[in-house]
């Protein structure tokens, strides 16, 4: 008897949820709210001279841990716009069939000249239509929504914050995530006793942060 | 030969009816068991994805044809021809209406029961045709849970005939439409009857959860196992219209058939055999695959039990009690 209660129990499930409206939405024509932090492709954005930005340093390419990314790009040249000497990148390939997305290429770019961006590439039929180039990451960078992370603000942020004026020996180099320094700010303390006024104050301003 | 042009044409305009019903009940069934799983089901090919089932047989139809190697190709080929024939030969002695039915036979239920007891060679025949261990596997347990079923079956199918006092199957709807319903009164012999009836029905038509021949986890596709194309399309059709044609008897001898207030008796027909259907498919959506002992003591310590009960009760009824035919 107990398993023709559960059959019934089991019937009214799919019965209330039959009633129920369905939790799919019609993906092309329905586009779920998306994180705040979500980010997918990438763009090659200009300059604040309407220059491509990126100088062909190969800091990404070398940084990239599946080695998707490959550039070229001649030596310094006359900038027509500025007229300063500066590095352009001729070709640049992103293949996005074997990008995982960890961002790196962000994080080492000195002139936030690759940037995410919060829009997703169109599918493709082919594993060359998933490959970006410098025309589709320039067109990306014209057309879609760039997410909040640039190299420079990256690198920034990564700093321990610095002392006050006087803080101790300070310019220590910049690794670590700000958290590290929190913690180890009390312990620089109680390695200098004879200043203990200044050597206090980085771990007060980390916490005020 | 009045009567052979009559049911001629019936059986031509009943096929035809039944076709359709199938194409739109496999639509109607994706979409509510996609609405019973929070989803949409089909709903890109034509408005609301109603022309999904077109578009379904276009596709097996285009599928490569594939006879395995050291198959028996003779049997391989006839068996889903066979299906299809079976399960809609049990809808001549259906009464869609007071008039519309294509043979209206004296011993209508013996021929349902012994046409729908035959669905279960073709599904054998292919189990053996196809030389594959699983297909056999599937034909096997089709064998072996057909005639345990079989027993209840036709144990439940007697409560309405002794009832009724008549083997025909127009006979037991017009007994019905003069006195009651058989589920509503006697209901202590009419609802328990339906149960066993409905319970055996899914067994025999190998629906969940008895569909332990076809069984996905365990056996590939079972007896569809080596079919692709064309031929799987009858294999599906064959199982669709075995439901469906279950589900017409069912109404006709349990709720009345075509009797009904305010509507011409085939709309009556046509909403409860619908009305079954869709259960059918709700009790498919809902629970598990039964294990085979699971299923033999189903049958054999409660389902037959209680059908011989139920037999014997209609028996008493009729002759002892109040009810009955005279």
């Amino acid at each position: 008897m107990s398993h023709l209660y559960d059959a019934l129990r089991a019937m009214r499930t799919t019965l209330v949820t039959a009633f129920r409206k369905p939790t799919t939405v019609e993906f092309p024509a329905v586009i779920r709210p998306r994180g705040e932090r979500y980010r997918v492709s990438f763009a090659l954005p200009d300059d604040e001279h309407g220059e491509l930005a990126c100088i062909g340093c190969i800091a990404c390419e070398r940084i990239c841990p599946s080695q998707v990314i490959k550039m070229r790009s001649t030596g310094k040249i006359e900038s027509p716009v500025t007229g300063k000497k500066r590095q352009y990148v001729d070709e640049f390939v992103l293949d996005l069939s074997a990008c995982i997305g960890c961002e790196l290429c962000i994080q080492v770019c000195n002139s936030d000249a690759i940037r995410m961006t919060r829009e997703p590439e169109e599918p493709s039929y082919s594993r060359e239509g998933l490959v970006l180039d410098l025309v589709r990451l320039r067109a990306n960078a014209r057309d879609k929504t760039l997410s909040w992370g640039r190299g420079t603000e990256l690198l920034e942020r990564q700093e321990p914050p610095k002392a006050e004026k006087g803080g101790g020996r300070g310019g220590r180099p910049a690794a670590g995530r700000p958290d590290d320094s929190n913690k180890e700010a009390p312990a620089k303390a109680a390695v200098a006793p004879p200043a203990p006024a200044p050597a206090a104050a980085p771990a007060a301003v980390a916490e005020v942060k | 030969m009045n009567a052979l042009l009559h049911g001629a044409v019936y059986g031509a305009v009943i096929v035809t009816v039944l076709l359709t019903m199938v194409a739109l009940a496999i639509w109607g069934e994706r979409k509510l068991a996609g609405r019973m799983q929070s989803r949409l089901g089909p709903t890109l090919v034509g408005p609301v994805g109603l022309l999904q089932p077109i578009a379904d047989v276009l596709k097996l139809l285009q599928k490569e044809d594939i006879v395995p190697l050291g198959a028996d190709r003779w049997l391989f080929g006839a068996a889903p021809v066979l299906a299809v024939l079976f399960s809609l030969g049990a809808a001549a002695v259906v009464p869609f209406s007071p008039t519309s039915i294509a043979a209206d036979l004296d011993v209508g239920v013996l021929y349902v029961l012994a046409i729908g007891g035959l669905t279960v060679i073709p599904t054998f025949v292919a189990g053996w045709a196809s030389n594959n261990k699983f297909a056999l596997l599937g034909g096997m347990r089709a064998i072996a849970q057909s005639v345990s079923y079989g027993v209840p079956l036709v144990l439940a199918t007697m409560v309405p005939v002794i009832l009724a006092g008549t083997m025909s199957v127009s006979g037991i709807v017009g007994w019905q439409a003069a006195h009651h319903w058989l589920v509503v009164w006697p209901f202590f012999l009419g609802l328990p009857a339906f149960f066993v009836f409905f319970l055996a029905l899914l067994a025999e038509s190998n629906r969940i959860p008895f569909d332990i021949p076809e069984a996905e986890s365990e056996l590939v596709a079972g007896v569809t196992t080596e079919y692709s194309g064309a031929k799987f399309t009858l294999f599906y059709l064959g199982e669709y219209l075995h439901t469906l044609v279950g589900s017409a008897v069912a109404a006709a001898l349990f709720f009345g058939g075509w009797d009904g207030p305010f509507a011409p008796g085939l709309h009556w027909m046509v909403a409860k055999t619908l009305v079954l259907f869709v259960s059918v498919y709700w009790v498919r959506w809902s629970l598990l695959r039964f294990r085979s002992d699971q299923l033999m003591e189903l049958c054999w310590k409660r389902l037959t039990p209680l059908g011989v009960g139920l037999l014997l009760a209609a028996a008493a009824w009729v002759e002892l009690g109040p009810g009955g035919a005279r």
